[in-house]
């Protein structure tokens, strides 16, 4: 270990943890060599990426061989449909956020008047995403979406129309968070490239950045003014 | 790890915990803003599903196993509660699309009841008395499904076009009543 990692981790005064939330990217007080090998580890968060595929490709299963599960169409019909939903709300309100940083929502204020919030999170920490899980991220939201297209036109043309019903619940609920996660992402390129001044790429930065020092100041005024990963914290959904 | 689990628990407690409040809320129709402000679409999702469950099995033909009228019911109260929808928005409504589908899907509460109740009563038999029970109780939750939705929906239109953007919520649950009276299992 360099000197500079032994006295980091010695008396140098932590960034607060983030409100109202315990998934927040809260820096970990791990030893260093578990800090390491939490930056080395290709999927940071194992058990969203598992159920960010989990439900969208049971879902596809479930409809291409439902015959062999079960004779009844209703049974079908209510299973992939519960999976359905159950993918819709995990992307939106748990992977996004823990695999990207991405999230949106709808609010509606005091006049009744509804905003639709689209936000990317700024500054990564340790505990952030890898290239692995966006990358799964991404093909995962944008493959199915695409399958169940496919799903549309084959029941279409072969004229098995009571399942068409189900097949447009699963184009919408899966083009919605596509449409929503890709709304994010442009939106948050768009306002990086307005303050890259303020920008702070963790990766770059070695853990002697949360000692005392100038370097030190610097970076605890960009985390201090996290209003974004602050906020992140409340109003879910 | 462990704090992940934590909180997505902790979530699904929160969400059941405000569906369970907005279901009350149908009940009582009060001027609440519980129904509009946090609008989800789970509740509309459960009682279609429940309503699609019973609905089934009545059919003449045995051979179907009560598929297409199971998609049917769905497409009858989902499409019937987004052209309602687009119709008060049309009218120059305020409210917005989610907020309006999510109150429609879920004062669909007191017609779900009734069918419970009107399956309940066929089980003990399907003559004249029984029919006279259920068509009380069919059109009692009715007029409380019309009453209940139309007390969030129609505030948000001007005076003069509030019987325009009630006659469609009026059709709407008279058609899922209808469904609901004329259903006798085989």
């Amino acid at each position: 270990l360099d000197p500079g990692e032994e006295a980091g981790g010695g008396g140098a005064p932590r960034p607060p943890p983030a409100l109202g939330d315990d998934t927040e990217d809260v820096s970990l007080d791990l030893g260093g060599e578990e800090e390491l090998a939490l930056r080395k580890a290709q999927i940071r968060h194992p058990l969203a990426t598992f159920f960010h595929l989990f439900f969208r490709v049971s879902a596809i299963i479930t409809y291409l061989f439902c015959d062999w599960f079960s004779n009844s169409f209703v049974a079908c019909f209510v299973t992939i449909l519960l999976l359905l939903s159950f993918d819709f709300w995990s992307v939106k309100n748990v992977t996004g956020r823990l695999l990207v940083g991405l999230r949106w929502w709808n609010q509606i204020d005091e006049d009744g008047k509804s905003h639709w919030v689209f936000e990317a999170r700024r500054v990564s920490t340790i505990a952030a995403s890898t290239e692995a899980e966006a990358r799964i991220f991404w093909l995962g939201l944008i493959i199915c979406p695409v399958i169940w297209i496919v799903f549309f036109f084959s029941t279409l043309f072969s004229l098995k129309l009571k399942w068409l019903a189900l097949v447009i619940a699963g184009i919408s609920l899966q083009t919605a968070n596509l449409y929503g996660y890709i709304h994010c992402k442009l939106g948050g390129q768009k306002s990086i490239s307005r303050i890259t001044s303020r920008f702070f790429v963790t990766a770059d930065v070695p853990k002697s950045k949360y000692q005392a020092g100038p370097s030190a100041i610097n970076h605890e005024v960009s985390n201090a003014d996290l209003p974004h990963a602050v906020g992140f914290g409340f109003s879910w959904y | 790890m462990k704090r992940q689990i934590k909180v997505t628990s902790l979530f699904q407690m929160r969400d059941l915990k405000a569906v369970g409040k907005k279901f009350v809320h149908v009940m009582y129709p009060k001027k609440s803003s519980a129904l509009l402000r946090d609008w989800d679409l789970w509740g509309p999702l459960v009682l279609c599903v429940s309503l699609a469950l019973m609905l089934q099995g009545g059919s003449a033909d045995s051979k179907e196993d009560g598929g297409p009228q199971f998609a049917e019911v769905f497409v009858i109260i989902w499409f019937g509660a987004v052209v309602i929808t687009l119709n008060s928005k049309l009218l120059g409504g305020t409210i917005s699309f989610f907020q309006s589908l999510c109150v429609l899907g879920y004062c669909v509460l007191p017609l779900t009841v009734a069918m419970l109740v009107c399956r309940l009563v066929l089980l003990a038999g399907s003559g004249t008395i029984s029919f006279i029970v259920r068509l009380i109780v069919v059109m009692a939750m009715f007029g409380w499904s019309t009453l209940a939705s139309t007390a969030f929906l129609a505030d948000s239109q001007p005076p003069n076009r509030k019987a325009l953007v009630v006659y469609p919520i009026f059709l709407f649950y008279f058609v899922i009543s209808w469904m609901i009276l004329t259903f006798t299992p085989q």
